[in-house]
Parts: structure tokens; sequence; C-alpha cells
């Protein structure tokens, strides 16, 4: 076969189309991954930063990470935020997509309207649960209607995090949403009208057709769920700033405060690692799980 | 579909459970037309009193440089991102090249990454080659959020093209560059535009990465401006409340825009 100029462009093309992703690839991508990764084996603080020599002193951060219990707060707030606030967006998710199943007037508009929090920016959400959550704010206002509180929301850890979590339900339960209602879209409706002439209720018809059919969205959602949650860094930072008393830090804002207010980059990089390495573990967990059923 | 009978009062149910999913945007519309002592006072009202219209003139006035820094960070982001991974996408869908594989478990991989894996190796390097307080810097920084995804979504829009095109174009003696602008760019507009958005949208509502590498006054976008509504004294809710309504606006745009696109958009990179 012989090979014409021609030919040649045809073949290179496909690589010289990738060529500037992959070079973006290992500038901004690889490198700063494998330099964070390499930072945290390094004794990274003002001093040695401002000399440059950042002086390789093995698990030294780790040690120290592990040895703060500011550290096992922030993992156990993560694990808490993440539990409860997919818990709540995957229940109030699938609740919307199941009533959205039916036709009804206003329906586009009301999809269109409850998308709002989540392309709305984490920023303007967590200003308003700021709000909201004010000690004089609506809700403890609302709470006292009906005999309740004033509650401390942002003043006490035990209240502070839980209102974080309501914030971040708030803007992640659009996404489980629209998900799971095109997922349920997608099941065939014979098999609904099947399970009705046996002599189903629409309940039994969720928990033995919905459910079963819809499986690998949910675990779609899940898997994605877990990822953004784990990573917010946004709604905490603003609505608590980690406190009071580094009570509500989760391990990404613990690890910016390390980094940018205590400026031992060399530490905060060694979280940053572990909460990677979190991530992973709880993805490797749910794909286990879903595996083994 | 599994439907629930009866139409009048499901609709009224949805209504309800819509009105009480968005009353916390609801809260911040009105109250971005309220005095502090109005919006925490002892007798709540859920409508303003007197609309207090100072309270955006002020925020606008005050926000419109860093408007105009945010409108630049985000739109320099979107094409750039664009850019990079409209060829990329095409190319490792349409010919499979050598370390295709290797290259779509990175993308996942950095999916995963928190941005502060990022941020700190960002800020280290860019202090080094003076990229810190530029605006290039940013949209560099911002880039690594948008790329991966971007380069995921156009994946999926991709392997839908139809390909005996492309070979028509080629065969009829268009190179495959001409082919890629002429051919497959007009086909996969809607999944361009889509991503454009998304990669817009994205460092438009960023405050990790600006609030790490944008010191400069008059280079902050609008989040990092709003931001300093968080003072040490309290909080300027007459600056914070119209400012968040801001923020939300391009997004407000697209929703009304586009709702039908991103459900389709967002269940096609997601599930596929």
């Amino acid at each position: 076969m012989k090979i014409t100029p021609r030919k040649l462009v045809l073949e290179a093309s496909p690589y010289l189309f990738i060529l500037p992703f992959v070079i973006f690839c290992l500038i901004l991508l690889l490198y700063p991954v494998v330099y964070s990764l390499a930072l945290s084996f390094r004794e990274a603080t003002v001093e040695t930063f401002v000399s440059g020599e950042m002086p390789f002193n093995g698990l030294t951060q780790y040690q120290a990470a592990l040895a703060d219990p500011i550290f096992w707060r922030a993992l156990t707030n993560t694990l808490l935020f993440a539990f409860f606030s997919i818990l709540f967006q995957f229940t109030i998710g699938f609740l919307l997509a199941l009533l959205f199943q039916a036709d009804f007037p206003w329906k586009n508009f009301c999809l269109a309207a409850l998308l709002v929090p989540w392309v709305s920016p984490i920023l303007t959400a967590a200003n308003i649960f700021k709000g909201l959550f004010n000690e004089v704010g609506p809700i403890n206002r609302l709470a006292q209607l009906i005999g309740l509180g004033p509650f401390p929301w942002l003043a006490d850890p035990s209240y502070a995090l839980p209102a974080t979590i309501v914030a971040n339900i708030w803007i992640g339960f659009p996404f489980n949403f629209i998900l799971l209602y095109a997922g349920m879209r997608s099941i065939p409706e014979d098999v609904y009208e099947a399970a009705k002439i046996d002599g189903a209720g629409f309940w039994q018809r969720v928990g033995f057709i919905t459910l079963p059919m819809l499986k690998p969205v949910t675990v779609a959602v899940l898997m994605l769920g877990t990822i953004y949650t784990v990573k917010v860094f946004d709604i905490v930072w603003i609505m608590t700033g980690g406190g009071p008393a580094n009570g509500t830090h989760l391990l990404s804002t613990y690890a910016y405060q390390v980094g940018f207010s205590v400026l031992n980059f060399g530490e905060a990089a060694a979280i940053a690692t572990l909460l990677v390495l979190l991530v992973l573990l709880l993805n490797l967990v749910q794909f286990l799980l879903q595996r083994g059923r | 579909m599994n439907s629930i009978p009866g139409r009048w009062w499901l609709t009224a149910v949805v209504v309800i459970v819509t009105a009480v999913l968005l009353s916390p945007f609801y809260w911040v519309l009105v109250g971005s037309f309220m005095t502090p002592a109005e919006l925490f006072g002892v007798n709540q009202s859920f409508w303003p009193r007197n609309f207090v219209v100072e309270n955006w003139s002020k925020a606008l006035e005050r926000l419109w440089p860093h408007v105009r820094n945010s409108l630049l960070i985000s739109t320099a982001t979107s094409i750039g991102t664009l850019l990079i991974t409209a060829p990329a996408a095409y190319g490792l869908v349409w010919k499979k090249p050598i370390g295709r594989n290797a290259l779509s478990s990175f993308m996942l991989l950095t999916q995963m990454l928190p941005g502060i894996v990022f941020v700190i190796p960002l800020f280290i390097v860019f202090s080094k080659i003076n990229l810190v307080n530029t605006m290039f810097g940013l949209i560099l920084a911002d880039m690594t959020f948008t790329v991966p995804f971007a380069l995921i979504m156009l994946s999926a829009y991709m392997k839908e093209l139809p390909y005996e095109l492309v070979e028509a174009a080629l065969v009829d003696g268009a190179g495959p560059f001409r082919a890629f602008l002429s051919v497959v760019l007009p086909i996969t507009l809607p999944g361009l535009v889509t991503v454009g958005i998304f990669s817009f949208l994205m460092p438009w509502g960023d405050l990790l990465f600006a609030l790490s590498l944008i010191t400069e006054s008059s280079l902050q976008p609008l989040t990092l401006e709003l931001y300093k509504a968080f003072g040490q004294y309290g909080i300027d809710w007459g600056f914070l409340l119209p400012g968040s309504v801001l923020t939300a606006i391009p997004a407000l745009i697209f929703v009304v825009l586009a709702s039908r696109f991103i459900v389709a958009g967002v269940t096609r990179g997601a599930v596929k």
C-alpha cells in the first residue's frame, strides 16, 4: 500500500485533535495532582516556602494530621454530612420523580423551577441558608410559632452541622430528581400494565417494578452523589467557616484552613490526600455492595 | 409510566411541594428589598412593607466592575474549554487512538478529586511563575474543573454522531480538519452549546480558586466581592442578598431557556 501525504494526515489527525487536550492534562491536571501528593511528604511551611527548599520529611505531615483531634472531627463530619445529605437528597428526589410520572398542568414549569437550587451558584444557596438559619431568622421564627426554639443554629456545632446539611440537601435534590425522573420514564409501560392486571397496587408497583428496574440509575446517582458531597467546600466555608471552635469542619475546609490560614501547605496536602483516599474508598465500597447484591 | 390517577389534586400537591422547596429562593428575592430590621425583626413579613430599592442600586454599583471580571473569566473559560475538548472528544471517539482508555479513566478520576487537591499546588506553582493575581491564572485554574467535565459530556454527544457523513466528506476530498469544522461541529452544536453554558456557569460561581489565587481587588470576580459582605463585625445583609440574587441570574436565564436540554444532557452524560 502506498503512503500518500493525504493518508498520513488522515492517520495522524486524531492525535492532532487530542494534542492540546493531552498537553492540558499533563500540565494542569496530572502535574498538580502529583505535586500535591509529593508535597504531602515535604515540609512546606511559611519558612521553607519562602526559601523554596521544602525538604522531604517522610510521613511527618500525615502523623501530625492524624494526631490532631480536629482531623478526626472533620472526618466524622464529612461522613455524617455525606450520609445524611445523600439520604435526604435521594428520598426527596425519588418521591418527586414518582409524582412527576403523572401528567398534569404546569408540569414543565414546575420541573424547570425545581432545577433552580441546583443550577444556582453554591455561593447563593450558602448565603440564603446563612440568613434562614440566623438566630433571629425565618426558621427560628417559624419554630417559635409552633412553640419550639429558638435554636442556636450556627452558634453551636451540634446544630450548625445539620444546618449545613439542610443547605446541601437543598442544592442537591434536583440532581437526584431529574436523573431518577428520566430513569423512571424509560421503564416500559407494559410492565406496569401487566402488574395492574395482576392486581398490584400503586406502592406494590413502585416496590416490585420501579425500584428494581431503576437500579442502574440509582447506582449512578448514589455514586455521583457521594463524589460531589464528599468534595463540598463552599457551603460550610460560607455558613460556618468550620466553626464554632472548629466543630463543623469537613476535610475539605479543614485542609484549606491548614493550607491558607495556618500556611502549612505540606500538612494541608496530606489532609487532601487522605480526603482523596476516602473518596476512592467510599466508591469502592459502593461498587462492591452493588456487585455483591 | 406508573402514574397516579386523579389530576386536579395532583397538580395541587405538586404546586405546594414546589412552592415549599423553592421558598428559600423566595426569601432571598423579597429579602433583597428589605431593610435588615425588617428582615430579622420581630414581625417578619412575607412581602416587603416598603421596597428598599437602594439595596439593589448600591449593590449593583459596587458589584458592576466585578460582574465584568466574572463575565470575562467565565467567557474565556468556556471558550477555552470548548477549544480543547471539542476536537479531543471527536478524536477520541472517532479513531479510538492509543491511550484512549487511560485518558478516559484519568478524566473520571479527576472528577473525583476535590478542589483542594488542585488549589494548593496551583497556588504554589503560580506564585513562582507570577500567575497569581492574573485573570489568565484563574482561567487556567477554572479549566481544571471544566475540561474533564466537558470531555466526558462531549464524548457522549460524539458517540451519536453519524460518522457516514464524516466519511462522505473525506471521500469527497475534504481534509480531516475541514471535515471537523464543516460537518462535525454543526451537527454537535446542541451539545457544544450545553457544555459551553455549563463551562460558563462553573467559573461564574467559583469561590475556592478565586479566594486562593486573586487578592488584587480590581481583578476579583463577583463571588469574591460578595464574600466580603461577611465582615469582621457582622454581615452586610443589604448588600449580600441582592448580590446573591445577581450571582444566580445567569443560571436562572439558563433554566428558563433550556430546562428541556438540561434534563436530556445531564441524563446522557451521567448514565451512559
